[in-house]
């Protein structure tokens, strides 16, 4: 009795097993066979969230590929490229300027072919990014680094860079150390701003030494952090990340000061040898389309770099270039420039300012 | 002989290999990555190192910092695990202790800095209650200051030293105890000549621990510094992650590394010098 008992329930449970593994078998087989897929690195966070509903599905939903992620920032994504540069398993990489010419100078990325990228002809002049005749990345959205105020203890928004400089203001200031991908051009973009010459940068640095500040922000996330606990209330944020405070009911506000704003873009590449070009070209196409463009700014303000992109009044002034901008209000700096003073301009920082 | 050796050396080849991957392999790439410049050999990476008061400044700023939060740790942690040890008799309250001791280390280093952040700030807990007690007139400066990233990293390292010197005491034969009592020792003899010196490679063990995890630590420096204090893990975290200049990034780790080595090696033949001395007073 007690034996047959067991017995049957051996059996079941064996049953039971078989069931499971032939499921997930074909469940692992099913897409395999019938559909391909593709990897796309892009970013953690609400950014890889907005990247996921405003591209990856759309594209799935039309050929039926799917989209695996591999989240990382894009200096992580930089080094996988180059550790898988003979034998790549990426097919499309969102990298940010700066990381963008950086991965091109290593021979890492594919020419995007306007052919097999019909919807590159939407794009804007300027999102285009070309070497040596061919293009290596096309912009997926603009974010800038504007001024970011606590609108409780600041009641007239600021208009100018200079304001950070106010003696009301001193101890709660933040502007981001280089350890951050905006520091290093945010002192080029001062530089210019005061109409120091771009080569000497002294003068810049005599000045920053004056500012009083509560903290540098070597992340985003720090400097939310430092607006939302009130630690800091005025300096500069990614207009992405202020509008996400403010969004959340904190009273924070964003604004662009007359001198403008610097600012840079996520970028969309091929990744040279990709197991699955025609794909991964699609899915370059896709995110190039206006709906998609739409789809990011309203997620997460990002300017859109394709034309005929039509968002609401209240996604539009949280857009990098503010109220009736466009495009040619954002500082976009060289890269070049930028990667070449960099090692520099990281020096002086820590001797100048990062000493107490 | 030969036969415990051929039996040894499967067991030892899952370690060893696991030692050479994690290990060797990216301490070899890191020391031959610091020895090129330019893409030939050269010395040049040091030599911009070790020549430049800058880096010695920063070195004393960690070394510092590191050593003020060891001594933080070793006066907190000593008496706290002598409690735990000695004082708490019921095993269970004994077991949540640890656990309430452990706990912390599960959560990442990131969420508990960013908490310290919260609570040091200008409007933080800490400024608060100071202030509303009457101990302030107005909110003082953690971040941006030793003072906070020290807070920071002894909360984050304390269990090191606890568990180290928990262990050591729990080791510690009762009978010695009671023997030196019976001999007429005060309690404080009994714990100056007798457990404080058995428990003190325990204490050594974690003072190391903690010094070593304080002078390599970077998130907690990076967020409560506020980027207005540098110490070396910073500079090697520029160099790799937004200047990529390995070779240079290369240079500053072992230079660190060798730095710490010396002064472990140092403190390490201090104790066993004072040990030693010890030892021959008690004969």
């Amino acid at each position: 009795m007690t034996h047959t008992r067991a017995a049957t329930r051996t059996v079941s449970r064996f049953a039971a097993l078989t069931a499971v593994l032939a499921a997930g078998v074909s469940l692992y087989a099913l897409p395999a066979a019938a559909q391909g897929e593709i990897r796309v690195a892009w970013y953690g966070g609400n950014w890889g969230e907005a990247f996921r509903t405003c591209v990856a599905e759309p594209f799935t939903k039309a050929t039926g590929v799917r989209v695996v992620p591999e989240i990382g920032t894009s200096t992580a994504t930089f080094a996988k490229l180059q550790q898988q540069k003979d034998a790549p398993t990426l097919d499309v990489a969102y990298m940010d300027g700066g990381i963008s010419e950086m991965a091109q100078a290593a021979g890492v990325l594919e020419a995007i072919d306007p052919t097999g990228v019909p919807n590159l002809a939407k794009a804007l002049p300027e999102a285009i990014y070309k070497a040596d005749g061919s293009i290596f990345a096309v912009g997926s959205g603009y974010y800038s680094l504007g001024l970011t105020y606590n609108t409780k203890e600041i009641k007239t928004p600021p208009t100018s860079w200079n304001d950070l400089w106010k003696p009301e203001f001193a101890d709660t200031v933040t502007i981001p150390s280089p350890a951050n991908s905006s520091g290093v051009p945010f002192v080029m973009f001062l530089n210019r701003m005061w109409g120091n010459p771009p080569g000497d940068l002294s003068k810049t640095f005599e000045k920053l030494k004056t500012l009083k500040t509560a903290l540098y922000f070597d992340s985003s996330g720090a400097a939310s952090n430092a607006y939302q606990s009130g630690e800091a209330i005025i300096g500069a944020h990614f207009n992405v990340g202020a509008w996400d405070l403010a969004d959340k009911g904190l009273p924070i506000g964003f604004a662009v000061p007359k001198e403008g704003v610097w600012a840079t873009d996520a970028r969309l590449h091929l990744v040279k040898n990709a197991p699955h070009k025609a794909d991964a070209q699609r899915f370059i196409d896709t995110a190039l389309t206006p709906e998609a463009s739409a789809c990011l700014a309203e997620k997460l303000y990002l300017g859109p770099a394709v034309q005929n992109v039509s968002v609401s009044p209240d996604v539009e002034r949280k857009l990098p270039w503010g109220v009736g901008g466009s495009v040619k209000n954002l500082q976009l700096f060289n890269w070049a420039d930028i990667n070449r003073d960099r090692a520099a301009i990281t020096d002086a920082w820590n001797r100048e300012l990062a000493r107490q | 002989m030969s036969a415990a050796m051929n039996r040894a050396l499967p067991l030892l080849a899952a370690p060893v290999a696991f030692f050479a991957a994690f290990f060797a392999v990216p301490m070899i790439v890191v020391v031959s990555s610091s020895l090129m410049a330019g893409g030939v050999p050269s010395l040049g990476n040091y030599a911009r190192v070790l020549f430049d008061q800058y880096h010695w400044d920063v070195l004393a700023a960690t070394f510092r910092i590191a050593g003020l939060t060891t001594v933080a740790c070793a006066l907190l942690g000593y008496p706290l695990a002598y409690y735990l040890v000695r004082v708490v008799k019921s095993r269970a309250l004994r077991r949540t202790c640890v656990i309430l001791l452990v706990l912390p280390l599960f959560t990442s280093n990131i969420v508990r800095s960013f908490g310290w952040m919260v609570l040091l700030g200008r409007n933080g807990l800490v400024n608060d209650a100071l202030v509303g007690v009457g101990i302030l007139d107005r909110p003082m400066r953690f971040l941006g200051t030793e003072l906070g990233i020290v807070i920071g990293l002894v909360y984050i390292l304390l269990p090191f030293i606890v568990l180290a010197v928990g262990n050591a005491l729990a080791a510690v034969d009762p009978a010695l105890e009671d023997a030196s009592s019976d001999l007429g020792a005060t309690p404080f003899d009994t714990f100056r000549t007798v457990t404080f010196p058995l428990c003190l490679p325990g204490l050594m063990s974690g003072i190391v621990m903690v010094f070593t995890l304080a002078v390599s630590a970077y998130v907690t420096p990076a967020l409560l510094s506020g980027g207005k204090i540098t110490v070396f893990p910073m500079l090697i975290f520029q160099q790799y992650s937004t200047v990529f200049d390995v070779n240079y990034g290369g240079a500053l780790s072992m230079t660190l590394l060798v730095m710490t080595l010396v002064l472990v090696g140092l403190a390490g033949w201090i104790g066993n010098a004072g040990a030693s001395a010890t030892g021959r007073k008690a004969q």
